[in-house]
């Protein structure tokens, strides 16, 4: 049983025609403009996505086009250097130029991108980045390479899903450097017998000396910049050139969409091809391990 | 507020939803050209290096 509520409006406690619409106006005026507000705020983030997921990756696509199209130009050249010494040069690098190329066959056969001299942000657009001050590849020390893994291209987007023993091929005017992924810390006990035995982990094995505990992959805190010294890990430990190993060091973000951390994978140098000037074009076997 | 800059857009309707359309593009452009662009390097996402 209901009761209508039909007392309490005597003709006296009418409201009055003028007044509170006009405060019932304003006050949905006000409430509205916020509502407005909040709605753009929302939009403005979700465009910020989008900016940073896609419209990135286009400006930085065109980036890496054209520094891959200057570093062939670089390389069509005809040789100035007598032809017995085909010797890389690395020298007087301008930061934000191309100078090799990186290729991961586990990622696909066109999976591949110019790298940089330097990790300025304006040279990490363009594509992976070389740290200045370490190795160049093949050279005996650690080529350290940071990349982007969310937009401006995401070169290293998938690198935590490296195995131990993937190929990295690094591309230079006159060869090509086959890097492999070191044992990842569950794989160094047992290694001989376990996954050592697979033919493509020849020549990749937990390292010793100095590199004991170097494993292929690691995360670290953003302030660990040991991890690409010549014996990652160990600033300052001094070894000869002679008994340094040839490693290469990539760095990016990590988990994704955050700095809190980085991830790195480390690789150790197996096998050199240098190019045959007779046959432009041939490329080594580990850039046909899709799989 | 949009309500106002509306009401405030001269011309039929035709003409005001073009202005309109404009508007929203010029802001759009904004905001990806200039604005993103300056506050992305000072966002904690997308820092790759060691220091």
């Amino acid at each position: 049983m209901t009761t209508l509520d039909t007392g309490g409006h005597t003709p006296d406690g009418l409201v009055g025609p003028e007044e509170p619409p006009k405060r019932a106006d304003t006050a949905r005026t006000v409430v509205r403009g916020i509502g407005e507000l909040l709605i753009t705020a929302g939009l403005v983030v979700l465009l910020f996505v989008v900016y940073e997921v896609y419209v990135t990756d286009i400006v930085s696509a065109g980036k890496q086009r054209d520094a891959t199209t200057a570093l062939d130009n670089t390389w069509g050249q005809p040789d100035t250097v007598a032809e017995p010494e085909r010797v890389e040069r690395f020298t007087d690098l301008g930061e934000g130029t191309g100078f090799a190329k990186m290729h991961i066959p586990a990622f696909g056969l066109d999976y591949g991108f110019t790298v940089i001299e330097g990790t300025t942000e304006k040279s990490l657009e363009i594509g992976p980045g070389h740290y200045r001050g370490t190795a160049y590849p093949g050279e005996p020390g650690n080529f350290a390479v940071a990349g982007h893994r969310v937009g401006k291209g995401a070169p290293f987007n998938d690198i935590d899903l490296l195995n131990s023993c993937d190929a990295i091929l690094v591309e230079t005017h006159y060869s090509w450097f086959v890097y492999r992924v070191l044992p990842k810390s569950e794989e160094v006990v047992g290694w001989a017998t376990g996954k050592g035995t697979d033919p493509r982990c020849q020549g990749v094995a937990p390292l010793g000396g100095p590199y004991e505990g170097l494993v292929g992959q690691q995360i670290v805190r953003p302030s660990q910049g040991e991890v690409i010294a010549p014996i990652p890990g160990k600033v300052g430990a001094e070894s000869s050139v002679g008994e340094r190993a040839t490693l290469m060091t990539l760095t990016t973000c990590h988990p994704r969409f955050s700095d809190r951390q980085r991830l790195i994978v480390h690789a150790v140098m197996v096998k050199q091809w240098a190019k045959d000037p007779a046959k432009p074009g041939e490329t080594p076997p580990e850039l046909k391990e899709t799989s | 507020m949009y309500a106002w800059i509306w009401r405030h857009l001269p011309g039929p309707l035709v003409v005001r939803i073009l202005t309109a359309v404009v508007l929203v593009a010029g802001v759009v452009a904004l905001l990806m050209f200039v604005v993103f662009p300056w506050v992305e390097p000072k966002l904690p996402f997308n820092q790759v290096t060691t220091e």
